[in-house]
C-alpha cells in the first residue's frame, strides 16, 4: 500500500469542506473493504483519504419524513441484517445485508460504501432498487437527490461529482400489502460475490398484483430492473405460472458477460430459478 | 523395526493424543513467524513482476527508483552476475534476464526502510516490454510451432519426482525434437492393448481435467536474510526443508553450503508449495547489496499469481470390460501442465492410473507440457488426486454400467501385497482393502438408498465414495538423543515440523527409551548444529525421521544402561528403566537415577561418558498409505448448489502414534480435497493472466461449507516403520474429488469429469441432460 494523508472530519459540513480542498483523486472511506483491497493491490493511488467514521450522523437509521426509513450511508451490513426497523417493512434489505461477507466483514462493510463502490454485483444494491429508494447526495452546492436507479452510470461509476458524498438512503415504506425477497447464487456459501443477485418486491391489493419490482445483481454493467417482467405481473392475480412467464421475462433484461464468476449462460440461467423463487417468497411474504 | 520395547510398565507415550506444546502459542497468536521479525536496521523488499506471460524486456530504468528517499537498492539482473539465461529451474530464475515467462515473474527487486517506500520504488520503474505469443493453453503448448517456454537447451527437472521418491522404475524420457514445451514424456506398457480392448465388452472413454490449484498455506512465503562480516549468509526462512533451501540457496549463488545458515521458523503451512526456494536467493542478494538485514514476504495476490501451485491435469482414459467384469485393457494419455519450469512428478501420475486396479493389458503416455504460467510444485500427494479423480471415476462408471456393487467391484480388481505395479515394481504391505472394506460398512454406505429416496422440495440426494492413495517418501535423515544432567531426555533433529511430527517424535523417543513424554523435549534445530534431514514432504517424516529418533534413543538407552551396569555391578540385561531410575529387574530398590548418569556424563574429571544417542539411517522400503473417502450430499437441481450433509475419512495409518494429530491430518486433508473437488481453480485468460487473483474468487472452502468430518483409523502395521506407522500426511488429500463426483452421479444421473465440480458445471449438465 502506498502511502497517503488522512484526513477525519467529526461532522458532515467539515467532510464537505475536506472534499473540495482535497486533490481530485481522494478517496472517501467507510468500511474499508472495497477501498482496503484496491489500495493493497494498488489499484488506487490517492494522495488523500478522508475516513467518515467521525460523523455519527452517518451511522443513524431514522424513520423519515411520512413512513418510510433514512438509512445513514455508512450503516452497517450488520445492522440492517438484525435492524427490526429494516426486517419488519424491507426485509430484502436485511436479507441482502445478511449475505454480504463474513460476520467480520458485515461488522464494516456499509450500504453507502457498497453502492459507491458501484460493483455490478453489489448485493445491496438490487433490494435498494426493488424498494424504490432515493439517494440523499450532499456536496459544496448543498444537497440534490437521485432515484437509485439512476444513480450508477457504469462498472464503479457513478452520478457523485468527485467532491460530493452519500449522506444517506431514503426508502418508501411499501405497506402492509407488500413482500420482499432476495436471493443470490455463491459457490461458495460465505465469503463470495453474486454470480446473480435478484430482488423481488410484490405489493398486492384486491387479490391482484398493484405493483412489482424485479432488480438483478451481476448480470449488467450497473444493477437492472426487470421491467418487462414486472408489467406482466402488475394488475393480475399471481399464480405460479404467471410468476414462471415473470421469471423468463425477468432473462430478457438480463446482458450478462462472461467471467471468472460464470458465463453468460449460467446466468441467464440463474435469473430464471432466483426471479421465480424471489417472486415465490416476496407474494407468500405480501399475503401473510 | 516394529520393536517391543521392553520396560516394567507402559511409559506415557505411543498411541496417545498427546495435544502439541505448540498449539497454545499459535492460537494466541504469540509464536514468531518470519514477518514478526524485526533486527536493528531492518529492510523490506518487493519485486517487481511483470504483468506479460511472456514478453522480451527492451529495456529496463531503475535511475527514478534508486532517486526515491529511503530507497537501499534497487536490482536487475544485470546487477546480479551469477545469473544464468538457462535457468533449470524456478530458483534460478531470480530475477528475468532478457525474457519474462509468466505473468508474475519478477523482473527488478527493491529494498527499503519502509514496505510503502519500496512499492512506491515499483512504481518508478520503467520497463520496455515488447509482448510475445503466449502458450497458455497446454493442448495448444504441446504441438509442433507452439511459442517456446524454455530457453533452448534447458534440462527438465526431475528432482520434485526424487524429493518425492515415489515412483522408481519409470523411465522418463527428456525432451522430443519437434515440440519444443514437451519437456519429459513418460510411458508405461504391458500385454496387447489393441487386441484386449477388441475382446472387451463395455468400452469407456472419458477425458479428466483438472485445473491448477493453490495449496494455500495460511502463511505466504517469507525470508529474512542477513550477512555477517566474514561473509556468512543467514536465512530465517518458512520452508519445509531447511537443508535444501541451504543447497538450492547455495547452487544459485555459487557459495559453499557451510557458509549458509538456515534457520527454519515456525512454517505455516507449506503443502508442497514451500519445498523449492522462491524467494530466497533474491532476498539474499539485497541484503548482500544492502549490508542490512531484509526481509521479503510475499502478499496473498502474489501467491496465487506467482506461486509455485500443483499441475493442471488432463487425462484421457479408456477402459476395456468383459461383462462379467474382468478388467482388460486401459488407455491413457496424462498431460501435466507445469507452467514456465519442468518439475511435474510425472511418473506418479502414470503408476497411479494402470497400477491401482490390476489392468492385465495397459498403455500409458505421460507428457509434461510447459506453458506461460507460474511453474508447479508438489501439492500434497502430488498428482495424486488428479490421478485417483480419473481412475475412480472410471471404476464407478463401470460398475454402474454393469450393474455390480461398485465395492465389491473394486474390492474384487484392487491391488494386493506383492501385486506388479505397473512399473513393474511389487505392491508393498498396505491397507487398501482394509480401507475399502470399513468405508463400506459405515451405515451412510448402506443405507445410501434411503437416503437417496429421501430427498425432498425438490432437491436430490446422493452418496458416493473413493479410495485413494499415497505410495510414501523416503529420504536419508538423522537424529541425537541425549540425557540431561537431571535426567530428562533432550531431542534433536533438523526437521522442520509443519504437522504437528514434533509431539509424535518426542512420544517415539520417550517410548524407545522408557520413560514418559514429560521428559522429553524436542528442538528443531538449523542447518549449522541438527543432523542432515530431508524435506517435510512425501508423507515421511514420523515414517524416517520417527525410525532415526526411536534408534537414537534406544542407542541413548543402552548408554544409560552400560553406565548404570558399571554403577550398580549388574548385567545390562537384568536392567530396565522404571520412572526417573535404572533398576535391577526383581530388585526394586537397587537402582541408580537417570539423573545421576546424566550428572556424572558432565562433572568436572568425571570418567563417565555423556548418553548421546545417534542414528543417521537411510531407508529402502515405502509404506503405500490408502485412505478412503464417504461423501452423503444434497443436490439443487437448478442453481447446481451442493450441500454437503456428511463426510467419512477411513485411513490405514499404521499404527495411531497420536490419534488426535492424526485425525486432524485426516481432517485438514479432507478439506483441502474437497476443495479441489468443489470449488478451487486458478483460472487464466488467453493471454495466460490470472483473472481469479484473490482469496474471494480463488475459492477455498470455509467452514460454512464444511460438513462434520468423521474420521476411522484403520492400522495396518507397515513392517518398517517405527511402531508399526505409516506416512498419515498426504492419503487424505485424494479421495474426495471422485467420491463427489460419484455422489453428484448418485444423485442427478449426470457425470462430470472436470473439476471443479462447479454449481455451474452441475446446473447446466442437468439442465442439458432433462
Ligand atoms: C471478504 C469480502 C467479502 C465481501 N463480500 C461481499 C458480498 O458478499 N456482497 C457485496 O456486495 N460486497 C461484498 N464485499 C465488498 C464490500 O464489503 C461491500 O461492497 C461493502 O458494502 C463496502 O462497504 P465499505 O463501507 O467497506 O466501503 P469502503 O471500502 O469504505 O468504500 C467503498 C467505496 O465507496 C466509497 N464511499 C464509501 N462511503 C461513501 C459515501 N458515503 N459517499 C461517497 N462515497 C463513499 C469509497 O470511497 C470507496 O470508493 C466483500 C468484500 C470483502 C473484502
Amino acid at each position: 500500500m502506498r502511502r497517503f494523508e488522512l484526513v477525519l472530519p467529526g461532522s458532515l459540513d467539515e467532510c464537505v469542506k475536506a472534499l473540495a480542498q482535497a486533490p481530485a483523486d481522494s478517496k472517501l472511506l467507510a468500511g474499508g473493504t472495497d477501498l482496503l483491497p484496491q489500495l493493497k493491490n494498488g489499484l488506487l493511488k490517492p494522495a488523500c483519504v478522508i475516513d467518515l467514521s467521525g460523523i455519527p450522523r452517518l451511522r443513524s437509521i431514522e424513520a423519515g419524513n411520512g413512513q418510510g426509513l433514512r438509512v445513514g450511508s455508512a450503516v452497517t451490513a450488520r445492522t440492517l441484517e438484525l435492524d427490526r426497523a429494516v426486517r419488519a417493512n424491507y426485509l430484502s434489505l436485511a436479507e441482502s445485508g445478511a449475505l454480504v461477507g463474513s460476520v467480520q466483514v458485515r461488522n464494516l462493510a456499509t450500504l453507502g460504501g457498497n453502492i459507491c463502490n458501484a460493483a455490478p454485483s453489489a448485493d445491496m444494491a438490487p433490494p435498494l432498487l426493488a424498494l424504490d429508494a432515493e439517494a440523499v447526495i450532499t456536496g459544496p452546492k448543498g444537497e440534490r437527490r437521485v432515484p437509485i436507479a439512476a444513480f450508477f452510470t457504469g462498472v464503479r461509476r457513478t452520478v457523485l461529482a468527485p467532491d460530493e458524498l452519500l449522506v444517506e438512503l431514503a426508502i418508501p415504506n411499501p405497506g402492509s400489502h407488500s413482500g420482499g425477497s432476495y436471493l443470490r447464487h455463491t459457490p461458495r456459501r460465505e465469503l463470495d460475490i453474486a454470480v446473480v443477485g435478484v430482488a423481488s418486491q410484490l405489493t398486492l391489493a384486491n387479490g391482484r398484483c398493484a405493483k412489482a419490482r424485479i432488480a438483478l445483481a451481476a448480470v449488467a454493467p450497473v444493477p437492472v430492473r426487470a421491467t418487462a417482467a414486472e408489467q406482466a405481473l402488475e394488475g393480475q392475480a399471481v399464480t405460479p405460472d404467471l410468476i414462471k412467464r415473470a421469471a423468463d421475462l425477468a432473462v430478457e433484461a438480463a446482458r450478462p458477460i462472461s467471467d471468472q464468476r460464470g458465463s453468460a449462460d449460467f446466468r441467464r440461467h440463474l435469473v430464471r430459478v432466483l426471479t421465480r423463487r424471489t417472486l415465490t417468497t416476496a407474494l407468500a411474504r405480501a399475503g401473510a | 523395526m516394529s520393536t517391543v520395547m521392553k520396560t516394567t510398565r507402559d511409559v506415557k507415550g505411543i498411541g496417545l493424543s498427546i495435544p502439541r506444546p505448540d498449539g497454545p502459542d499459535k492460537v494466541t497468536g504469540q509464536v514468531q513467524y518470519v514477518a514478526d521479525l524485526n533486527p536493528r536496521g531492518l529492510l523490506h523488499a518487493k519485486l517487481l513482476r511483470s504483468p506479460h506471460a511472456h514478453a522480451k524486456i527492451v529495456r529496463i530504468d531503475v535511475s527514478r527508483a534508486r532517486a526515491l528517499p529511503g530507497v537501499r537498492a534497487v536490482l536487475t539482473a544485470a546487477d546480479i552476475p551469477v545469473l544464468k539465461k538457462k535457468a533449470p529451474t524456478r530458483a534460478h530464475a531470480v530475477l528475468a534476464i532478457d525474457r519474462v515467462v509468466f505473468a508474475g515473474q519478477p523482473v527488478a527487486a527493491v529494498a527499503a526502510d519502509e514496505p510503502a517506500i519500496a512499492e512506491e520504488a515499483l512504481d518508478l520503474i520503467d520497463v520496455q516490454y515488447e509482448v510475445l505469443p503466449v502458450a497458455a493453453d497446454p493442448l495448444e503448448s504441446m504441438k509442433p510451432g507452439a511459442p517456446p517456454v524454455a530457453e533452448l537447451g534447458t534440462e527438465a527437472d526431475t528432482s520434485e519426482a526424487q524429493a518425492h521418491g515415489s515412483v522408481a522404475g519409470v523411465t522418463t524420457e527428456v525432451k522430443s525434437s519437434k515440440a519444443v514445451n514437451i519437456s519429459q514424456q513418460a510411458r508405461l506398457q504391458r500385454g496387447d492393448v489393441a487386441k484386449a480392448f477388441a475382446e472387451s465388452d463395455v468400452v469407456i472413454e472419458n477425458t479428466y481435467r483438472v485445473p491448477m490449484v493453490h495449496q494455500g498455506y495460511l502463511e505466504p512465503h517469507a525470508v529474512l536474510a542477513q550477512w555477517d562480516t566474514a561473509g556468512n549468509l543467514t536465512l530465517w526462512a518458512s520452508t519445509q526443508g531447511s537443508f535444501n533451501t541451504r543447497s538450492e540457496v547455495a547452487d544459485v549463488l555459487e557459495l559453499p553450503e557451510n557458509r549458509i545458515k538456515v534457520i527454519p521458523m515456525e512454517c505455516g503451512g507449506g503443502f508442497g508449495g514451500k519445498i523449492r526456494a522462491l524467494c530466497e536467493p533474491i532476498t539474499a542478494v539485497l541484503a548482500r547489496a544492502t549490508n542490512r538485514p531484509v526481509r521479503y514476504v510475499m502478499t496473498r495476490r502474489e501467491e496465487l499469481e506467482a506461486g509455485m501451485p500443483a499441475p493442471q491435469v488432463i487425462i484421457k482414459l479408456k477402459t476395456g470390460v468383459k461383462r462379467d467384469g474382468t478388467l482388460m485393457a486401459l488407455e491413457a494419455e496424462a498431460i501435466l501442465e507445469s507452467g514456465a519450469f519442468s518439475g511435474a512428478v510425472l511418473a506418479v501420475a502414470g503408476v497411479f492410473l494402470a497400477s491401482l486396479y490390476l489392468w492385465p493389458h495397459f498403455d500409458v503416455k505421460g507428457f509434461e507440457v510447459l506453458t506461460h504460467k507460474p511453474s508447479i510444485a508438489a501439492y500434497r500427494a502430488p498428482v495424486a488426486p488428479q490421478t485417483i479423480f480419473a481412475i475412480d471415476s472410471q471404476m464407478e462408471q463401470i460398475a454402474r454400467k454393469l450393474g455390480v456393487d461398485p465395492v465389491e467391484f473394486r474390492l474384487r480388481h484392487l491391488q494386493r501385497e506383492g501385486d506388479k505395479m505397473a512399473n513393474n515394481q511389487p505392491w508393498l504391505s498396505n491397507g487398501g482393502v482394509e480401507v475399502l472394506t470399513r468405508l463400506a460398512e459405515h451405515p451412510f454406505w448402506k443405507k445410501r438408498a434411503e437416503w437417496k429416496a429421501s430427498a425432498k422440495d425438490g432437491k436430490l440426494r446422493g452418496t458416493g465414495l473413493s479410495l485413494g492413495g499415497w505410495l510414501g517418501g523416503l529420504q536419508p535423515t538423522g537424529a541425537t538423543v541425549r540425557l540431561n544432567p537431571d535426567g530428562t531426555l533432550q531431542v534433536l533433529t533438523g526437521q522442520v515440523d509443519i504437522a504437528g511430527t514434533n509431539i509424535a517424535l518426542a512420544q517415539i523417543a520417550a517410548t524407545a527409551y522408557g520413560v514418559d513424554i514429560d521428559k522429553v523435549k524436542i528442538t528443531t534445530g538449523d542447518t549449522d548444529v541438527a543432523p542432515l534431514t530431508g524435506l517435510s514432504a512425501g508423507s515421511k517424516t514420523t515414517y524416517t525421521v520417527g525410525v532415526a529418533v526411536m534408534q537414537a534413543a534406544q542407542n541413548a538407552r543402552n548408554q544409560t544402561l552400560e553406565i548404570a551396569a558399571k554403577e550398580l555391578e549388574a548385567s545390562v540385561h537384568d536392567l530396565e528403566i522404571d520412572g526417573d531410575r535404572v533398576v535391577v529387574r526383581g530388585v526394586p530398590d537397587k537402582g541408580v537415577t537417570l539423573a545421576s548418569i546424566g550428572k556424572k556424563g558432565n562433572l568436572y574429571m568425571s570418567k563417565v561418558e555423556p548418553v548421546l544417542g545417534a542414528s543417521h539411517p537411510a531407508f529402502s522400503v515405502q509404506a503405500p498409505a490408502f485412505c478412503g473417502q464417504l461423501a452423503r450430499i444434497e443436490v439443487d437441481p437448478d442453481t447446481g448448489e451442493v450441500t454437503l450433509h456428511n463426510f467419512v475419512v477411513v485411513q490405514d495409518v499404521g499404527k495411531a502414534i497420536n490419534p488426535a494429530q492424526i485425525e486432524g491430518q485426516m481432517q485438514g486433508g479432507a478439506v483441502q480435497s474437497l476443495g479441489m473437488a468443489l470449488t478451487e481453480a486458478l483460472m487464466y485468460d488467453d493471454k495466460a493472466r490470472l483473472t481469479n487473483p484473490s482469496l474471494l474468487d480463488y475459492r477455498k472452502l470455509t467452514a460454512a461449507d464444511l460438513p462434520n468430518i468423521e474420521t476411522i483409523i484403520v492400522e495396518k502395521p507397515a513392517p518398517h516403520g517405527p511402531f508399526g506407522a505409516r506416512g498419515v500426511g498426504e492419503p487424505p488429500i485424494v479421495p474426495a474429488p471422485a467420491a463427489i463426483a460419484n455422489a453428484i452421479e448418485d444423485a442427478t444421473g449426470v457425470r462430470l469429469t472436470h473439476l471443479p465440480l462447479s454449481p455451474e458445471r452441475i446446473a447446466l449438465a442437468i439442465a442439458s441432460a432433462s
